[in-house]
């Protein structure tokens, strides 16, 4: 932890990152890597596009669609887990949590119903 | 840290709603705590992907390797078994964050089992698909 006092205002530049164990980069890091992996893993449904047609690339389009989606929030989600290293409190993500596992849970019924059918 | 009065709540760190139903009573715990949990998550959404793109893979690209029922099985059982990481990993970071704030034990990864023994029964089929051709 740092050793300046918890109210003290975030610097309007150079490193936000007032933690010793980069726990908010490591943290944003780990986001993009997941979505990099959720992308890679649509990708490879896009091989069934010239047996099952269009309904491949809506499932492709809705991947990405949450991959943008976290992508676009990674900026707000840095500086909020800086924020909460500085005041000593964190409110966990929930949405951020359920929206990613719902959306691999979607792509996996997406996959099963495209082998099944 | 939770020895210490905490600061009034920040942009930041402001509890939805949500987050009162879902993860009631307890004390803010470590913000350290609850990034690592955080990634913990994250770590195993990627274990579930790998194991999604697996299955969407043997269905999609063994169609000379596999007779049909067999990849459709084996593709459909990794497809289940990343569905079923993708909600126990959210289950279990739920599960986690409610130790952290009540200071209790971390519960165990009732995921880990899951997935070895879904990885083992899949490279079985595998194997047995092989030494049978």
């Amino acid at each position: 932890m740092n050793e300046e006092p918890a109210t003290a205002p975030l610097p309007a530049d150079g490193p936000l990152d007032g933690d010793p164990g980069l726990q908010p980069e490591r943290t944003a890091l780990a986001w993009g890597r997941t979505v990099l992996t959720l992308i890679a893993a649509s990708a490879v449904c896009l091989r069934w596009l010239p047996d099952q047609g269009p309904f491949v690339l809506a499932m492709f389009g809705l991947t990405v669609a949450a991959g943008t989606g976290i992508y676009s929030t990674q900026r707000r989600r840095y500086r909020r887990s800086v924020e909460g290293i500085r005041a000593g409190h964190l409110a966990p993500d929930i949405s951020a949590v359920f929206w990613t596992a719902g959306a691999c849970v979607a792509l996996g019924a997406l996959g099963v119903w495209l082998v099944l059918s | 840290m939770p020895s210490t009065p905490l600061p009034p709540p920040g942009p930041g760190s402001r509890r939805s709603r949500f987050a009162e139903k879902l993860l009631p009573g307890g004390t803010e715990p470590d913000p350290r705590f609850t990034l690592a949990n955080e990634r913990t998550f994250l770590a195993w959404i990627r274990t579930s992907l790998a194991l999604l793109a697996g299955g969407i893979a043997v269905e999609a690209f063994t169609t000379d390797v596999f007779p049909e029922p067999i990849r459709r099985g084996l593709s459909v059982l990794l497809l289940l078994l990343g569905m079923l990481l993708s909600a126990g990993s959210a289950i279990r970071w739920l599960r986690v964050e409610a130790s952290l704030r009540s200071n209790r034990p971390l519960p165990l990864p009732l995921i880990g089992p899951l997935l070895a023994a879904g990885c083992a029964v899949a490279a079985a089929v595998v194997i047995a698909v092989i030494v049978l051709a």
